[in-house]
């Protein structure tokens, strides 16, 4: 893959990554919190949006940005993970290890997070949609992070 | 596709990733120094390899045959909950694995 091709897919990967923050907080927000009646406040407004209109959105960025990542993962391995081994930056090694088995992991369960979100909404899914939404937000927040700190670590650590 | 049969690929493909980082059980190899891509027991190319590939394959495989053998009374049975309990149990399992680099 070319360095100009390369540079795109990171830029674009890092944009769905950052779309899908947003997109998979406000839901998190609002599959817990829930609606409140007076809808004045900026957090009033913010918990009150209609969490399902979110899933569909969310399963394509994920999987979109997972299959960019996928295509760069080459790149990572044979430029940046040679010079966090020549640094030593172990933990940093390891905190992409578990960015990859994370969104493998994220990417397995949308079909399950799907069925949970899927229209019309089952009652008998209301604890699983809950905890889907909060453990797919706890592996993006997490993979962005990582993809961030490692996208930058030149410049944190020298 | 129901709902059912969602649960079940995303059960059988979350507990098979699992197993295939685990055991090492990739379904193809991908050397990217040389560009290529081998099966298990077909000689090693050049420079290093890559397993994610075939790992994440070896999930979806186990999840599309799950889901596809697993009978519809059974599925109907399965309670919803599962589907974040096993997620946890594998992201515990994966961070506890990896705690070889801290």
């Amino acid at each position: 893959m070319g360095d100009s091709l390369t540079a795109g897919l990171l830029i674009l990967h890092s944009l769905l990554a950052v779309a899908l923050l947003g997109a998979i907080t406000h839901q998190a927000v609002a599959v817990k919190l829930g609606p409140v009646p007076a809808k004045a406040s900026f957090a009033a407004r913010y918990r009150s949006v209609d969490a399902s209109a979110y899933a569909g959105a969310i399963v394509l960025l994920f999987a979109v940005g997972t299959a960019i990542g996928a295509l760069l993962y080459p790149s990572y391995r044979t430029i940046a993970r040679p010079v966090l081994e020549l640094n030593g930056l172990r933990a940093a090694n390891g905190a992409f290890e578990i960015k990859e088995h994370l969104s493998a992991l994220g990417v397995l369960m949308l079909p399950a997070y799907w069925a949970a979100w899927r229209r019309p909404l089952d009652a008998e899914y209301a604890t699983a949609r809950a905890a889907l939404t909060w453990l797919l937000a706890a592996i993006v927040w997490w993979n962005f992070v990582v993809g961030d700190v490692l996208t930058n670590i030149k410049g944190l650590f020298h | 596709m129901d709902r059912g049969r969602l649960l079940v690929f995303s059960l059988a493909a979350e507990s098979g990733y699992t197993l295939a980082y685990y055991f090492n059980w990739p379904l193809l190899i991908y050397y990217p120094v040389a560009g290529e891509l081998r099966v298990p027991g077909q000689a090693a190319a050049a420079g290093f390899p890559i397993f994610w590939y075939g790992w994440l394959a070896s999930a979806v495989v186990i999840g599309v045959v799950a889901a596809g053998v697993v009978p519809r009374r059974w599925m109907r049975r399965l309670p919803c909950d599962l589907s974040w309990i096993v997620t946890i149990v594998m992201i515990v399992a994966a961070l506890t694995y990896e705690k070889r680099w801290f």
